[in-house]
C-alpha cells in the first residue's frame, strides 16, 4: 500500500492542467460561438470528421495503445514482485530468490516507464499531426471558397476555427489517448492480476471497478455542461473587457463609466459564481475518490486477511492488492478531467466540418478557355445580374456595359449600390446569377481561374499589404520584376515616400500595411497592381484616402502609363472620374445612366446629383 | 489628410510607454504577497482554516502509515498463530478488526481534513480574483484617455484575464501544495529515519535525483512552450493576414504560395508542438522511473533485512507507503514554487496596473453654467502637448459663439483631433484656459461638461447588445419611439428594417454584417439621441458616400439649429457654409474666417479648396 499520494498529486496537476488549458483559450475572442451546444446532426458531423482525421493514423493508434499495455503491466508489475519479494522474505526463503525479485521489479520498472514515455512521445506526435491535418484541411478549403461562402463565416469565426479550435481538437486527442484510452486496460489488467493472486480478491476488484465507473458516470454528466458554460462566461468577459478599453473616449463622452462598471462586474459575478461551482465539483470529486479508497483499502485488507488465513494467499500480497485498486482509482479520475473538455471539443470539431462541407461553387470548368490576346474589348458585362442566396432583391440587376483598352471606364454611385460588385464579378469572386460577364473574349466562368486573373490587376477597396517588406509585397504582382521596375512603379503611383525610408524597398510592413497611413497604403497598393503588365486594370476606391492633388497627380501619372489597357475606376469623388471616356452611374445595382461627363451633366438626374452634393458651398458651382 | 489622423497623433504619445514583456520572477515579492493578503480582506479564515487543515491531514497520514505497521504485524501474527494451532483463521473485532477499524479511522481523519482544506480553497481563489477585477474595473474609468491611447487594448484584458487566472490557479493549488509537500516529506523522513537509516539515505539520494530531473525538464518545458508560443503566434498573423486579405490573395493569385507558407509553419508547430506536449507529460513518468528504481534497491535491502529478522512485515509495507507519499512532494516543491513565482509576477502587473495615475480628482465646489447652456467655448491662449518636453499647442485662441458652426481643416497631425481632445478634456491642458459660457472647465464636473457634448467619431464604437441599445446608449432611458426618431433622421432606420430583427438585432463584437458607413450612421443615431447642447463631428462622415452625408448634415442641421458645432471633415464640400473655419498645422491655427474670407486671403485654405475642386 503507497503510492496514494503521488496519485492524488497527479489528479490535482491533471486538474490543473485542464484549467489551465481553458485560461490560455481566453487570449481568443472570438471563442463565443464554441460554447454553444451542438445538436446531433453536427455531433454526426464531427465523428464522421474525427474518423477521417484518424484514418490515415490507425498504425500509430495501435502502437500508443501497445505501448500503454507495457506501460500499465510494468506499473501492476512493480507492486506484484514487491509483494512477492516480502512473501519469499517471510517465507524463508534466500537472498537468490528475494534478488530474482528484484530483477524482475527492475524489467517490470523498465518495461512500464519505457513504455510510457514512449506511448507519450507518440501520441504528442499523433495530437500535432491529426491536428496539423485538420488545420491545412480548413485553410486550404477557405482558399477554394468564394467571396460569399466565406463571408457566411465571417473572418474572425474563420480564424477561430483555423486556429484554436483545431488546439482544442488536438489536446482532445491528446488527452483522450494518455488518460482515456488506458482506463479499459487498467482495468482488465488489474483484475487478471488480482484473480491471479486470489480469485476472491478479483471478484471484490471486479466489484470495485464496476461502483467507481457507475460513480465516473455520474459526475462527468453533470459537471460537463457546467465546465462548457464556464468557457461561455470567459468569453463573455473577454468581449466587455474589450469593449470598455477599446471605447473609454465614448463611455467618457457619454458620462457612461458607472454604467460600463456595472455591466463589467456583472460579468465578472456571472464568471466568479461558475468557476466557483466548478472548482466545487473538482473538490468534491477528488474529496470522494479519496473516501473511496479508505473504504477500498480497509475492505481489502480485511478480506485479504481472511484469505491469507484460508491459505488461498499470502499476506504480502495485501499491498499489491491495494496498490491495484488506487491504480484503479487514479486512472479513472484522470479519465473524468479529460471527458469533461469532451464536449467542447466535439463542438470545434462540428465547427471545421461545416466548413469542410462547404463545396466550393467558383471553380475551373472541366476544360477551359485560353484567354484571347489583344482583344479590344477587354471585358463585358452582358445583362449581368447577381443575387445573393437568401436576399430579396438583386445586388446588381441587367448591368450591361463594354471596358474598352486604352480607356478609363469609371463607376459612380452611392454606397451600396453595388460598385465593387463589379469589380468582384471580373475576377470572379462572384458569379453572375443571370447574364454573362465576359473577359478578353470568353464568359469568365469557361476560363481558368488563374489565366483570368493573370490579365487582370487590382487594387482593392480596403489596401492591404502583407507582412514583410516593400519589394516582397510589390512583386506579389509579378514575382520576377526588377527593382527599376519596382521604382518606376511607385514613381507611378506618387509613392515617393518610399524613398526617403532609410531601407528603401526593403522598409518593413507590418500586418495589413498598418504601418503605414492610409493614404500610403494605397498608393503602395496601386503600385503593386501596376508591377503586374495586364489587359485590365481595376481600381476599387483606391483613391479615397488621397488628397485631392495627389489624387490628380496619380490619374495623371495613370493615364500616360496604362494607355495600352483598359481601366476600370470605381470612385466616390467626382473629381477622380470626371474625364473618364465612360461614366456608368450605378444605382441600388441598376445602371441609371452611362456616358462622358457633359452627356451625363445633360440626361442624368442621379448624375447631376452627386456632382452637386459634392460641389455645394459658395463659386463652386463651376470648378474648371 | 489620411483617414488614420487620430491614429497618427496618438502615436506620438506611445513612445516610451509599450507594454513591458511578461516576466516570470516577480521583483518584490514579499510586498506583492502583502498586497494580496490585504486584497483577500474578509476571506483570510479561508486560508488560516485551509493551512490549518493541511497541516492536520498531513499529521493523520503519517500517523495511519506508522499504525498501519503494528496493525500488519498483529494480523500476521494471528495469522501465524492460527496456522501454528491449525485453527480455521477468521478476522473479528477481537484480534485485530477493531484495529483495522481504527485504522480506517485514522485515514477517515485524513480525509476529513483533506476534504475541509480543498472545499475551503474551492472558492477563495475566485473570490480574491473578483475582488481584484471589480478594482480593475473601477480603475478604467477612472484612467486618463492618455492610458489608453498608448497602449494595445490586449495587454489591460489581459492582466484581468490570464494573469489573475495565474494568480487564482497559484492561489488555489500551489500554496496549499507547497505546505502539504513541505511538511510531508518532514513527516515521512523522520519516521522512515526511525525505522532504517541507511535505507533512507539511499531513498534522499534517488530523491534528489529525481527532483533535479525535475527541474532539469521543467525548464527545457518552459522553453519548448515559449517556442510553441511563438510558432503559434507566426502562424496566427499568417492565417490572420491570408484571411483579411483575401481579395488580393485571390486576385494575384497568391493561393500556392499562401498555403505553402501556412504549411511550412504548421508543420513546424507540429513540431515544436509535440516536443512541449511530450515533455510536460513526460516529467511524471521519468521521475516515476527514478522512485521504481529506489523500491527496487530498498526492496532488495528491506528483503535482506526481514530475513535477517532485522524488519517485520508490518514495518516492511509501512516504510514503502511512507516512500509513495514522500516522493510525491519531492517533485512538487520545485513545480508549485515556480507557480507561486509565476503568480506573484503576474499579480504585480495587475497591481501596476491599479497604481497607474489616475485623472485629476473633480473640483470639490464644482461650478456650472447656467441652464440652459448656451454654448460659448473659448479657447484662450491653449498650450499642450501629448509629451509636456514637445509641446505641439503653443497658443491657441479662438471663440465659438452659441450656434456657431465652426469647422477644423488641415493635414493629417495638424491637431485637429487633439482639439476636441482638450474640448473633452480627454487630456488636460498645459496652459491657459478653456471656457464654456464663461466658465473655465477644469471647474467644472467632468462629467457635467462632457453632458453638454455630443460626439461622432470616425473610429466607431458598437458594443455588443441590440441595435436598439447601442443608439440609446446616447439617453438612457430613451423610448422605443425616440430611438426611431433617432435612426431615422441619421438616415440609417431602412437599413435598421432589413436586418434580420430590426432594432432587436444583436451587434456582435465583429459585427460583419454592418459596414464601416452604416456603423457610422448608428454613432451619429446615438448622438442625435442625447440631444447635447453641442455637437462634435470628428471625420463623423467620412465613410459615408457624399450623398447621404449631404442628407445627415441637412438633418443635422436641423436638429442643430442654435447649438454649437465643431466639424473636422476632410471633404471640404461639408464645411464651406461654416461660421468659423480654423486652419490648423502644427498644432496651431493658422487660419481663421469664413469660406469667403478665407478664399479671398489666398492663404492655406484657398490653396486646399482648389486641390479638391481642380
Amino acid at each position: 500500500m503507497s503510492d496514494r499520494d503521488t496519485r492524488e498529486a497527479d489528479v490535482r496537476e491533471a486538474d490543473a492542467t485542464a484549467k489551465a488549458e481553458l485560461a490560455a483559450e481566453q487570449e481568443d475572442e472570438e471563442q463565443v460561438e464554441a460554447s454553444s451546444h451542438i445538436g446531433a446532426y453536427s455531433r454526426k458531423q464531427a465523428f464522421a470528421l474525427l474518423k477521417r482525421l484518424l484514418a490515415p493514423y490507425w498504425p500509430r493508434v495501435l502502437a500508443t495503445l501497445g505501448l500503454m499495455v507495457c506501460d500499465i503491466v510494468g506499473m501492476l508489475y512493480v507492486p506484484t514482485e514487491l509483494s512477492a519479494m516480502l512473501n519469499s522474505a517471510i517465507s524463508g526463503a534466500g537472498m537468490d530468490v528475494v534478488w530474482r525479485h528484484g530483477i524482475a521489479m527492475l524489467i517490470a520498472a523498465l518495461v512500464g516507464s519505457g513504455g510510457c514515455i514512449a506511448s507519450y512521445w507518440v501520441a504528442s506526435r499523433l495530437a500535432a499531426d491529426i491536428g496539423r491535418d485538420m488545420r491545412i484541411a480548413v485553410f486550404a478549403r477557405s482558399l477554394d471558397m468564394s467571396t460569399s461562402e466565406f463571408a457566411t463565416f465571417g473572418t474572425a469565426s474563420m480564424i477561430t476555427r483555423t486556429l484554436s479550435d483545431v488546439n482544442v481538437v488536438q489536446q482532445a486527442v491528446l488527452m483522450t489517448v494518455t488518460m482515456v484510452a488506458p482506463v479499459p486496460i487498467v482495468c482488465v489488467v488489474s483484475i487478471t492480476l488480482s484473480a491471479s493472486i486470489d480469485v476472491v480478491m478479483g471478484q471484490l476488484l471486479a466489484a470495485v471497478v464496476v461502483v467507481m465507473l457507475a460513480i465516473s458516470v455520474v459526475a462527468v454528466v453533470r459537471s460537463a455542461p457546467t465546465f462548457m458554460m464556464l468557457q461561455g462566461f470567459i468569453d463573455r468577459m473577454n468581449v466587455r473587457l474589450r469593449e470598455s478599453v477599446t471605447g473609454a473616449r465614448v463611455i467618457r463622452a457619454f458620462g457612461r463609466e458607472d454604467f460600463e462598471r456595472h455591466r463589467l462586474n456583472r460579468t465578472f459575478d456571472d464568471y466568479a459564481k461558475n468557476a466557483i461551482r466548478v472548482n466545487l465539483v473538482f473538490a468534491v470529486t477528488d474529496s470522494l475518490t479519496f473516501f473511496l479508497m479508505n473504504i477500498v483499502e480497509v475492505l481489502v485488507m480485511w478480506v485479504g486477511a481472511d484469505r491469507v488465513g484460508a491459505h488461498a494467499m499470502q499476506i504480502g500480497s495485501i499491498s499489491a492488492l491495494v496498490q491495484y485498486a488506487i491504480i484503479i482509482l487514479f486512472f479513472m479520475m484522470m479519465a473524468q478531467f479529460a471527458l469533461i473538455g469532451m464536449p467542447r471539443a466535439a463542438a470545434c470539431l462540428a465547427r471545421a466540418a461545416q466548413v469542410l462541407d462547404v463545396e466550393p461553387s467558383i471553380r475551373d470548368a472541366a476544360r477551359t478557355l485560353p484567354a484571347q490576346e489583344g482583344c479590344e474589348e477587354v471585358a463585358r458585362f452582358c445583362h449581368a445580374s447577381l443575387r445573393f442566396e437568401d436576399a430579396s432583391e438583386d445586388t446588381l440587376h441587367d448591368v450591361d456595359f463594354p471596358i474598352m483598352r486604352g480607356e478609363m471606364t469609371a463607376i459612380i454611385g452611392n454606397t451600396g449600390s453595388g460598385k465593387s460588385t463589379i469589380a468582384s464579378m471580373l475576377l470572379r469572386l462572384h458569379d453572375t446569377t443571370a447574364g454573362e460577364v465576359r473577359v478578353l473574349g470568353h464568359d469568365v466562368r469557361g476560363m481558368g481561374l488563374a489565366d483570368l486573373r493573370a490579365h487582370i490587376s487590382y487594387v482593392p477597396q480596403r489596401a492591404w499589404l502583407f507582412s514583410g517588406t516593400i519589394a516582397e509585397n510589390l512583386r506579389h504582382g509579378r514575382e520576377d520584376a526588377t527593382d527599376e521596375e519596382l521604382w518606376h512603379a511607385l514613381d507611378v503611383a506618387q509613392a515617393s515616400f518610399v524613398r526617403e525610408l532609410p531601407e528603401g524597398l526593403e522598409a518593413p510592413v507590418a500586418q495589413g500595411g498598418s504601418n503605414f497611413s492610409g493614404g500610403q497604403r494605397q498608393r503602395l497598393a496601386i503600385a503593386r497592381a501596376l508591377v503586374r503588365k495586364a489587359d485590365l486594370y481595376v481600381f476599387d476606391d483606391s483613391f479615397s484616402a488621397l488628397d485631392y492633388r495627389t489624387d490628380a497627380a496619380l490619374r495623371h501619372a495613370l493615364a500616360n502609363e496604362l494607355k495600352d489597357s483598359a481601366v476600370l475606376l470605381i470612385a466616390q469623388r467626382v473629381s477622380t472620374i470626371r474625364d473618364a471616356g465612360r461614366i456608368v452611374v450605378l444605382n441600388e445595382g441598376r445602371i441609371v445612366g452611362q456616358g462622358t461627363h457633359d452627356e451625363l451633366m445633360g440626361t442624368c438626374g442621379a448624375y447631376r446629383e452627386i456632382v452637386l452634393s459634392q460641389e455645394r458651398g459658395g463659386g463652386a458651382s463651376d470648378v474648371r | 489628410m489620411s483617414a488614420s489622423g487620430n491614429e497618427q497623433e496618438r502615436q506620438q504619445t506611445q513612445q516610451g510607454t509599450g507594454s513591458a514583456p511578461a516576466a516570470n520572477r516577480p521583483t518584490d515579492p514579499k510586498a506583492c504577497a502583502k498586497r494580496l493578503w490585504e486584497a483577500a480582506r474578509g476571506q483570510r479564515w479561508r486560508v488560516v482554516v485551509a493551512i490549518l487543515s493541511a497541516v492536520m491531514y498531513v499529521l493523520f497520514t503519517v500517523w495511519a502509515v506508522a499504525y498501519s505497521a503494528g496493525l500488519v504485524d498483529l494480523l500476521w501474527e494471528g495469522i501465524k498463530r492460527a496456522f501454528e494451532t491449525g485453527t480455521p483463521y477468521q478476522l473479528d473485532l477481537t484480534d485485530g478488526g477493531m484495529q483495522l477499524l481504527i485504522y480506517g479511522a485514522l485515514w477517515t481523519g485524513a480525509w476529513a481534513f483533506y476534504s475541509v482544506q480543498s472545499l475551503v480553497m474551492s472558492s477563495f481563489a475566485e473570490r480574491l480574483n473578483l475582488q481584484l477585477r471589480k478594482q480593475i474595473s473601477a480603475k478604467l474609468g477612472r484612467l486618463p484617455l492618455r492610458y489608453f491611447d498608448s497602449r494595445q487594448p490586449g495587454d489591460t484584458i489581459s492582466r484581468a484575464t490570464n494573469d489573475l487566472d495565474k494568480v487564482s490557479q497559484a492561489m488555489q493549488r500551489g500554496l496549499l501544495q507547497l505546505i502539504i509537500a513541505a511538511t510531508m516529506l518532514l513527516g515521512c523522513a523522520v519516521c522512515m529515519l526511525m525505522y532504517s537509516v541507511p535505507l533512507t539515505l539511499a531513498f534522499v539520494a534517488f530523491s534528489l535525483a529525481g527532483a533535479a530531473i525535475t527541474y532539469f525538464v521543467s525548464h527545457r518545458t518552459l522553453d519548448a512552450v515559449a517556442r510553441r508560443q511563438a510558432v503559434l503566434g507566426r502562424l496566427t498573423s499568417e492565417v490572420e493576414e491570408s484571411y483579411s486579405g483575401r481579395a488580393v490573395v485571390k486576385a494575384f493569385g497568391l493561393e500556392g504560395k499562401t498555403l505553402e507558407r501556412v504549411g511550412a509553419d504548421a508543420d513546424e508547430f507540429v513540431c515544436e508542438s509535440a516536443h512541449a506536449d511530450f515533455l510536460t507529460n513526460a516529467v511524471g513518468p521519468m521521475v516515476r522511473f527514478v522512485m521504481r528504481l529506489a523500491q527496487v534497491c530498498i526492496g532488495l535491502g528491506a528483503g535482506a533485512l526481514v530475513i535477517s529478522g532485522g524488519m517485520s512485515v508490518g514495518v516492511f509495507q509501512a516504510y514503502f507507503q511512507y516512500m509513495a507519499e514522500a516522493s510525491g512532494p519531492m517533485t512538487e516543491l520545485s513545480l508549485s514554487y515556480n507557480m507561486l513565482q509565476g503568480a506573484l509576477a503576474a499579480a504585480e502587473r495587475v497591481f501596476a496596473f491599479l497604481d497607474e495615475e489616475e485623472v485629476s480628482a473633480d473640483p470639490e465646489h464644482p461650478i456650472a453654467p447656467a441652464e440652459p447652456v448656451r454654448g460659448r467655448v473659448c479657447f484662450e491662449h491653449v498650450r499642450f502637448g501629448y509629451d509636456p518636453a514637445h509641446p505641439l499647442m503653443r497658443d491657441v485662441s479662438f471663440v465659438a459663439e452659441p450656434g456657431q458652426k465652426v469647422a477644423i481643416v488641415g493635414q493629417t497631425g495638424a491637431g485637429k483631433t487633439t482639439l476636441v481632445n482638450l474640448l473633452m478634456r480627454f487630456y488636460e491642458i498645459d496652459g491657459g484656459r478653456i471656457t464654456l459660457d464663461g466658465v473655465d472647465t477644469r471647474h467644472m464636473t467632468r462629467q457635467a461638461l462632457r453632458h453638454e457634448f455630443g460626439m461622432v467619431l470616425q473610429d466607431t464604437w458598437l458594443f455588443e447588445g441590440t441595435v436598439a441599445e447601442n443608439i440609446a446608449y446616447g439617453r438612457l432611458g430613451a423610448t422605443r419611439e425616440e430611438v426611431e426618431a433617432a435612426a431615422r433622421a441619421a438616415h440609417v432606420d431602412f437599413f435598421i428594417r432589413t436586418l434580420p430583427h430590426g432594432y432587436d438585432t444583436m451587434l456582435t463584437s465583429d459585427a460583419e454584417g454592418v459596414s464601416q458607413g452604416q456603423r457610422q450612421l448608428l454613432t451619429i443615431a446615438r448622438a442625435m439621441l442625447a440631444d447635447p447642447a453641442i455637437l462634435i463631428l470628428d471625420e463623423a462622415t467620412s465613410s459615408v458616400d457624399t450623398r447621404t452625408e449631404q442628407a445627415i448634415v441637412r438633418a443635422m442641421e436641423a436638429i442643430m439649429e442654435n447649438r454649437t458645432s465643431f466639424v473636422i471633415a476632410h471633404r471640404l464640400s461639408t464645411i464651406v457654409d461654416a461660421d468659423l473655419i480654423l486652419v490648423m498645422d502644427h498644432g496651431n491655427i493658422i487660419e481663421k474666417g469664413t469660406h469667403e474670407e478665407l478664399l479671398a486671403a489666398g492663404g492655406a485654405y484657398a490653396e486646399l479648396y482648389r486641390s479638391q475642386f481642380a
